[in-house]
């Protein structure tokens, strides 16, 4: 009797579970076909795989995700890279089971090649006019060949363009204390660079009992690139990646075996011959290398600004503001302005895509179209009133210091949602429509109140108000940056791209650590071994999307 | 050792009241009387087929432009195109060079040095002592090689490390030496962390085959006299003869399995000429590129140099008439 029950029981329950799911697939095409157009507002959940680094959450669990689930009803369970990446996506890929969205980063070409992201053209017809306006200027970046548009960019500048107040990209370091001890001189040419860095270590052969390194460089792994790619910065060009694009052919050229790239290291060789480049330039890792530049003992070095973030901080904090570095916009002698600041850029090739996976990926769609809402992005951006910022008089936005304090806590940007949202999602740039700046970084207001006055002395000694005023402007470049080209998997210039890392790996090192005598030598080593690849090849590639881009085909 | 067949003198008898089975009548004997024991090994069996058979079928990549997300009946075949790639490029007799070489120093290193421990730890008296040493040579092997190879690097680094603080303060070096800068030092130091982080672990195994020597062994070569020495050189070791045998045989079949992370993490540009090995060539333009049929190209290609090992090391032993795998 008590087994049939049983039984009994387990067949009803699964009836009930039955009629469950046919239920909820019911009510969600109702939801499609009901109210024309009109996306209902019943809570939703999408599982989100981002390529970043981050702690999981669920949106709604900030106070601006809860926010914008009230307005749509939709959170979104996010999930962040932990491990390889090619790996992460490669199951998926394999298995065809995705998350409801992606953000894949470096990445979207493998999900592209194997068709995980559903066009989204008639969505954003339909439910996305907010983003369509605000990237209007951009769309046919990254509408594909197909005519598809497969996912949303980050930061579409609207109104005015703000260069960055401060630098976060390339540039030729130097520790501050250098520039204070001879009288705060312009120092813009590599030759006074390095003359510099080396009178000062020779009166200054120890810092805080530690021996001094006049010059050092990042060449761990991958990050390479922050060492070879200096001699294109001191010709003049932004970084264009492997090539440079000249301004009036509009051809692109590898400068790996340039004459620049030639000075370059004949300057680094004779450095290093004068004991003024650290021996363990190639050998330390990232993590060493960040020691060293927190140590204080570090003279000069080139390097993107990200890249050393926590260094930089490191230095702040041990509040001695002359051991902090500044970015110097070195040049070769000869060349009339440098071109480290980025010009305006749209980075077309990274997204965020809905794949095929998604139920209802129209509600996805509707949550961006709320967010890209100027007053939504004010408060990612800015954070809440009174709270993160306050408004003049004037209308104008800034941040007083408890409020500068406040904001770049990292509990309460990760508790409010602004760390959340103010990246991997569809976004602004510039300004807004009242003028103020979308990124508080870039509001003059915001950046000058954040200098400490060992920033202000520095400043106001080579008479500027900001640190990237000592750079040129950047030139219109409409291609740029062409790294951000399409480049298939496994095609051609891939495997070029991949032999000439390792080939300027083992021969740069051994170019600049060389007895000068043998310098021409291991240069001409070099040059034949780099020109046995298919360089031309390469550079057509490159002249050929430089000349698609400014006919406006992305 | 094989039964010598002589042929007999004597003739043979006329009458043979049973005939013995031969052939597969025999064979089918035999599974009748070991029936349960076929049945045990059973699901071993089916295991093997599913998970290291049926997934051969991906070796099909090797031959095709694999592309994911399509079945792998409807890919471009490319024929021995991958293949062609990996052997002409210029690197890849280097890379092989140093697989080769790094994966046979960590071989013999590793072999010599865990059995000396073995050997070692077993004559210790002291069992505090000896648990002690045991446990602390076990723990390098369960850290990362993130970890450990952080920890090589700063044991070998040019001011603070603590190799070249003592050469320098012995007098043995006048400048300290940029140990990873150097690329002919680096087999060796992959060679020496390698055996660092394993010794203890691979030594457990010897362990155990030294617990398997009868002890009345060791109490008749003392009452004749034997030193302790002796003891070792004519008991200890050829006991552990097989063990060694044939570890040495199944470590051979992975002869191209030299370890990735100690050189991936190590390599720097001063040294990649010696660290770069198969496995970090196969990531860098198989995996990251995402060209999968080259890396199971390579895979394909490991795979057949390792049964070459397994069966030529097989067959020596068979010759030396040693203990071997089948």
């Amino acid at each position: 009797m008590i087994k049939k029950n049983l039984l009994l029981l387990l067949a009803l329950s699964l009836l009930l579970i039955f009629a469950a799911c046919s239920n909820s697939s019911d009510s969600s095409t109702d939801a499609d076909s009901g109210e024309d157009g009109e996306v209902s507002t019943e809570p939703v959940s999408y599982h989100v795989f981002n390529a970043t680094a981050g702690r999981d959450l669920d949106t709604n669990t900030t106070r601006i995700g809860k926010l914008f689930e009230e307005e749509t009803g939709v959170n979104f369970n996010i999930e962040y890279l932990v491990g390889d990446l090619n790996t992460k996506v490669g199951v998926m890929v394999a298995s065809g089971d995705y998350p409801d969205v992606i953000v894949p980063d470096a990445a979207i070409d493998t999900l592209l090649d194997a068709e995980a992201f559903i066009p989204l053209n008639d969505l954003l017809e339909e439910h996305g006019q907010n983003i369509l306006d605000a990237y209007s200027d951009y769309l046919h970046m990254f509408t594909h060949d197909d005519g598809n548009i497969y996912y949303i960019p980050f930061g579409a500048t609207v109104n005015e363009y703000i260069p960055n107040p401060n630098i976060d990209q390339g540039a030729f370091w130097i520790q501050r204390g250098v520039l204070k001890e001879y009288g705060f001189p312009e120092v813009n040419t590599l030759t006074e660079y390095f003359e510099i860095i080396e009178r000062y270590a020779a009166e200054n052969p120890q810092i805080d009992g530690m021996n001094t390194i006049p010059f050092t460089g990042l060449t761990y792994d991958w990050r390479f690139f922050a060492f070879s790619n200096a001699p294109n910065h001191l010709a003049g060009y932004p970084n264009d990646g492997g090539v440079m694009i000249d301004m009036d052919t509009h051809e692109a050229t590898v400068y790996a075996d340039s004459d620049y790239a030639y000075e370059y290291l004949k300057t680094l060789n004779e450095a290093n011959a004068k004991g003024l480049v650290d021996r363990e330039l190639f050998v330390a890792n990232y993590d060493e290398y960040l020691a060293k530049l927190s140590s204080g003992r570090v003279l000069g070095f080139f390097d993107y600004g990200w890249q050393f973030g926590d260094a930089r901080n490191a230095l702040r904090d041990a509040g001695n503001p002359d051991r902090e570095f500044m970015a110097l916009p070195i040049v070769f002698d000869g060349v009339d302005y440098d071109q480290y600041l980025d010009p305006p850029a749209f980075t077309s090739n990274r997204g965020m895509g809905i794949t095929t996976s998604a139920e209802n990926p129209e509600r996805i769609v509707q949550f961006w179209d709320n967010m890209i809402k100027e007053e939504n992005q004010k408060l990612i951006m800015w954070g809440f009133e009174d709270e993160h910022y306050s408004i003049a008089e004037d209308g104008r936005y800034f941040r007083t210091d408890e409020q500068l304090a406040l904001a770049s806590k990292e509990e309460e940007r990760n508790e409010t949602g602004m760390a959340t949202f103010e990246w991997s999602w569809p976004r602004l740039n510039g300004t807004f429509s009242d003028g103020n700046a979308v990124e508080p970084r870039r509001q003059p207001e915001v950046a000058f109140a954040d200098y400490s006055d060992g920033d202000r002395e520095y400043l106001e000694a080579y008479g500027i108000s900001t640190f990237a005023e000592l750079f040129a402007q950047p030139d219109d470049r409409p291609w740029y940056p062409v790294w951000s080209a399409n480049i298939e998997q496994g095609s051609p210039q891939q495997i070029f791209e991949e032999r000439t890392d390792e080939l300027l790996r083992r021969h740069y090192a051994r170019i600049v650590l060389a007895d000068p005598a043998d310098f021409e030598k291991e240069w001409e080593d070099f040059v034949n071994a780099y020109r046995s690849l298919d360089v031309d090849a390469y550079e057509n590639f490159f002249t050929e999307v430089v000349e698609n881009r400014l006919n406006g085909e992305w | 050792m094989s039964i010598q067949q002589t042929p007999t003198p004597i003739e043979p008898k006329q009458l043979t009241p049973k005939q013995k089975p031969t052939g597969f009548m025999l064979f089918v004997q035999k599974c009748k009387e070991q029936k349960v024991l076929l049945l045990m090994s059973l699901p071993f069996l089916i295991w093997l087929f599913i998970f290291r058979y049926v997934p051969l079928y991906g070796w099909t990549m090797a031959f095709q432009d694999f592309r994911p997300a399509r079945p792998i009946l409807e890919q471009d075949w490319a024929g021995w195109k991958h293949f062609e790639f990996l052997f002409t490029d210029p690197r890849f007799f280097e890379v092989l060079r140093n697989t080769l070489a790094m994966s046979f120093i960590n071989l013999v290193l590793g072999f010599v040095t865990a059995i000396t421990l073995a050997i070692l730890l077993n004559e210790l008296r002291n069992l505090t002592f000896k648990r002690v040493v045991q446990t602390i040579s076990y723990m390098p092997h369960f850290l990362s090689w993130v970890v450990a190879a952080g920890l090589v690097s700063y044991t070998l680094s040019l001011e603070n490390g603590i190799i070249n603080i003592i050469l320098t303060n012995l007098g043995i070096v006048k400048e300290p030496i940029l140990w990873l800068g150097i690329g002919e030092y680096f087999w060796g130091i992959i060679g020496a962390s390698d055996v660092w982080k394993n010794v203890g672990w691979n030594s457990i195994i010897y362990l155990a085959a030294i617990t398997m020597i009868d002890t009345e062994q060791y109490e008749a070569a003392e009452i004749d006299g034997a030193s302790r020495f002796q003891r070792i050189w004519y008991i200890t070791i050829p006991g552990m003869k097989t063990v060694i045998v044939i570890l040495l045989i199944m470590n051979l079949g992975y002869i191209l399995e030299s370890g990735f992370e100690a050189q991936y993490l190590l390599m720097n540009p001063m040294n990649m000429d010696y660290a770069e090995n198969l496995d970090i060539f196969v990531l860098r333009y198989g995996i990251s590129m995402g060209n999968f049929s080259l890396a199971t190209a390579a895979g394909i290609f490991k795979t057949v140099v390792s049964f070459i090992f397994l069966f030529s090391a097989n067959s020596i032993a068979k010759r030396l008439g040693e203990a071997r795998l089948f």
